[in-house]
């Protein structure tokens, strides 16, 4: 931001004081508007009022909230009764918890391990110069323009197994038993969620390829280097920020997950695809156990921000140096 | 697995939200207490589950309003969210009068939270048979019907909508190519229709296992057949050692042979109902039988006319030699019903409200949408409706049934359905042996 940006709100809105204010009014040193000690000036705490109630009442108040109804028993009749660590040791004593956390972390492993690689490849070439790459993109990024209801609800109908894809295939799909399988039905999970997410994440690539400095690979060019060679020694060193944004935002919505899994498997076969987010639903929701709930919400808030950390932490994200150093 | 920070933001303020909500509902019901009762002076709130059937509710509404003049105020709750809404308001000051539910377990927690008034008590207020007498409340409906809205042996329910037995529904056509000559009437005919229709190369029975509540009607049937309906009601009042009976180990045991026979094929829980797989199965000639709710005839005539109009059969689900249960019993959706709370301040105006629940004019509005009513006056309007064979079959069923075995995750209380439902795709699959199924229905929770 510059500093001619910070004027504006750093002057207050008091009368007679902001750029432009009337005429005459400006201060008496013949320099009105761009006053040194000014521009530089912080803008007043009380502009981050908007964020910081908006911020404070849907984020913080609510997970306040949910944290004090996780120590409680509450059928939504009535008023929630404290109940002390009820919620959490029947957490820890039950499998079904063990079981989603484990089902998530592993839903979001896979969807790392699928999608990183497509949608680098698919955003290096979208970024090139080719005559097609327009018209393809668009085709490529319809999927992201859907909602995640419409996606589950178009591939529980390719699936079906009678009608669908699979009574085409049957040397590929066998009885077309997907989404009564555990195998299958992670499959199907992990398969759907790539389709649709994977063109935002090459979306991201696609940026961060066109910001990679042509001088790079007119010297690799002028060394010999060929396309292969160019893009593990050039392009991948160099979305190096990009991929760890990614993987980043990969994980917390993985390990966030719950439309696809309510529309696709409701959490079955059993509770073979049951994830913590949704298990949480169920819990609260379906079964209008809300303590129980909330604990799960909780842990889920916990996971999800230690894992991310982890990744920031690993990746060395936190002080990563910029990739132009040296040019 | 996926995403942007903006979508999992999205859904993880949502999930936060509704906590909040929650929460928040929860405060108001503090401070409201003491305050003025729902509805306020010179009208009740009537709470309904939103839609397209609401066209009834909204006709019967306005015909008591212009006689009345404490009037009826309809509000409708669309679909899925309901009762967790309805569990939200109901003990707030914001609650309705008057709601809709399913009888059984939907308003068990109600009632042990002492929010119900007893029909009884209202027809205490003015009993008799005169313009005036409210026994009709309790006389002008089937009983199999009224019963399932009893907990504890008081009933707490007017049914209000319209009944939905489970039938085995076949397809004649595939029946008659494979050489089952008719619908089987007993559990063996049953398998000897299975082996033939597989033989024949057809899957035997449709089943949308991915729904899982399609599976828990066999073993509904199944056991309501073996053990009578005694089993259930047993479990449900707390004695978990029936669940271990002899009974429930033969009702297991039948059902797992059904399965192993390939009776459903091998693919059941890749198919659903809700999504037209399963009925789909059926109307193109892929499986012989399904068991399903008697919407299915109106899904049929929906999606398939032509196979509805000329191919499409029904008939009660088999008996089981040696079973307990009569074989005229029935289990399904029984029908919905209003209740009415207790701390209402229009008891008397909604009395002459819930008589409406068995006029002329009710019968005919509920028949015109496709609803078969469950008043006693019912069947003689049957002859004129559209669909009146399949009508009149249910109407006979249902009359004749000595019980009516309520959907056992709408018995139990809401909590259960979850685990219920699980367990019962667990034991289809092979997941659960039948001591896995036992020791699964012994954990669900009774009051």
């Amino acid at each position: 931001m510059t500093a001619a940006a910070v004027t504006g709100p750093g002057s207050g809105p008091g009368p007679g004081s902001g750029p432009g204010a009337g005429p005459g009014t400006g201060p008496a040193d013949g320099n009105p508007k761009t006053s040194p000690g000014r521009s530089v000036a912080r803008p007043g705490l009380g502009w981050t009022l908007p964020a910081v109630l908006f911020f404070g009442l849907f984020a913080i108040v609510p997970l306040v909230l949910v944290a004090v109804l996780s120590f409680t028993s509450w059928s939504g009749l009535g008023s929630p009764e404290f109940a002390g660590l009820d919620n959490w040791t029947a957490l820890f004593h039950d499998p079904v918890m063990i079981k989603s956390l484990w089902l998530s972390v592993l839903l979001t492993g896979l969807g790392v391990l699928v999608q990183t690689p497509l949608s680098i490849l698919l955003g290096v070439w979208a970024a090139g110069p080719q005559r097609n790459r327009a018209v393809l993109s668009a085709v490529f990024f319809v999927p992201l323009l859907l909602s995640a209801t419409a996606v589950s609800v178009l591939w529980r109908a390719l699936l079906d197994p009678n009608f669908g894809v699979p009574a085409q295939a049957r040397w590929l799909f066998g009885d077309g038993n997907l989404l009564g399988s555990r195998t299958g039905a992670i499959g199907v999970l992990v398969l759907v969620s790539a389709w649709q997410f994977t063109p935002l994440h090459a979306l991201i690539y696609q940026g961060a390829t066109r910001a990679i400095p042509e001088v790079l690979y007119q010297a690799a060019a002028i060394d010999g280097a060929g396309t292969v060679r160019q893009f593990f020694h050039i392009t991948l060193p160099q979305l190096r920020n990009s991929i760890i944004t990614s993987v980043i935002l990969m994980v917390v919505g993985g390990l966030t997950t719950f439309d696809t899994v309510l529309i696709l498997t409701q959490g079955g076969p059993g509770s073979d695809t049951t994830i913590t987010a949704y298990y949480m639903y169920q819990k609260a929701f379906k079964g209008f156990d809300f303590g129980a709930g909330a604990a799960i919400a909780l842990l889920l808030v916990v996971v999800a921000t230690v894992v991310s950390l982890a990744v920031v932490r690993i990746s060395g994200y936190d002080k990563m140096a910029g990739t132009k150093d040296g040019l | 697995m996926k995403t942007s920070a903006g979508m999992s933001r999205v859904r993880f303020s949502k999930a936060v939200a509704s906590g909040a909500a929650l929460v928040l509902g929860l405060t108001l019901t503090a401070c409201g207490s003491g305050g003025d009762s729902a509805g306020g002076a010179g009208e009740f709130h009537v709470l309904v589950y939103g839609d397209a059937a609401n066209k009834v509710e909204k006709q019967i509404v306005a015909e008591f309003n212009k006689t009345s003049k404490v009037k009826a105020v309809l509000d409708t709750v669309p679909g899925a969210d309901y009762q967790q809404k309805l569990q939200t308001v109901i003990n707030t000051p914001q609650a309705p009068d008057v709601f809709f539910n399913w009888g059984g377990g939907s308003i068990q927690p109600f009632v042990k939270a002492d929010l119900l008034l007893p029909i009884d008590d209202l027809i205490a207020k003015s009993p008799g048979t005169g313009p005036e007498g409210l026994d009709g409340l309790r006389s002008n409906f089937l009983p199999s019907v009224y019963d399932t809205a009893k907990v504890d042996g008081k009933a707490y329910g007017i049914p209000m909508r319209g009944t939905q037995p489970v039938l085995l529904f076949h397809n004649r056509k595939v029946l008659a190519d494979a050489g089952v000559a008719e619908p089987p009437k007993t559990w063996d005919e049953l398998l000897g229709a299975v082996k033939k229709l597989k033989a024949d190369g057809v899957t035997p029975i449709a089943l949308g296992g991915g729904d899982r509540w399609p599976t828990l009607m066999w073993f509904e049937y199944l056991y309501d057949r073996i053990a009578g309906p005694g089993l259930l009601q047993k479990a449900l009042s707390g004695d978990k050692s029936v669940w271990e009976s002899a009974d429930s180990r033969k009702a297991l045991s039948m059902l797992k042979e059904l399965v192993d026979t390939g009776a459903f094929g091998t693919n059941y829980d890749s198919v659903k109902f809700t999504d037209g797989g399963s009925a789909a199965l059926l109307a193109s000639g892929k499986a012989g039988f399904e068991l399903m709710g008697s919407w299915e005839y109106s899904t049929q005539q929906d999606a398939s006319p032509d196979f509805a109009k000329n191919d499409l059969g029904y008939s009660s689900f088999p008996t089981v030699t040696g079973g307990k249960g009569d074989p005229a019993a029935v289990v399904g959706n029984t029908n919905n019903f209003y209740s009415v709370l207790k701390r209402t301040e229009h008891a008397d105006d909604i009395a002459k409200f819930l008589k409406l629940m068995y006029s002329d004019d009710f019968v005919e509005a509920q028949l015109a949408i496709g609803n078969l009513p469950t008043t006693t006056n019912t069947g003689k309007f049957l002859d004129s409706a559209e669909n009146a064979e399949y009508l009149k079959y249910q109407f006979d069923l249902v009359d004749k049934a000595p019980s009516f075995q309520l959907s056992w995750d709408q018995a139990y209380v809401q909590t259960n359905a979850t685990p219920l439902l699980q367990a019962v795709q667990q034991f289809f699959n092979g997941q659960f042996d039948a001591d896995g199924f036992i020791k699964a229905m012994q954990a669900l929770t009774t009051v």
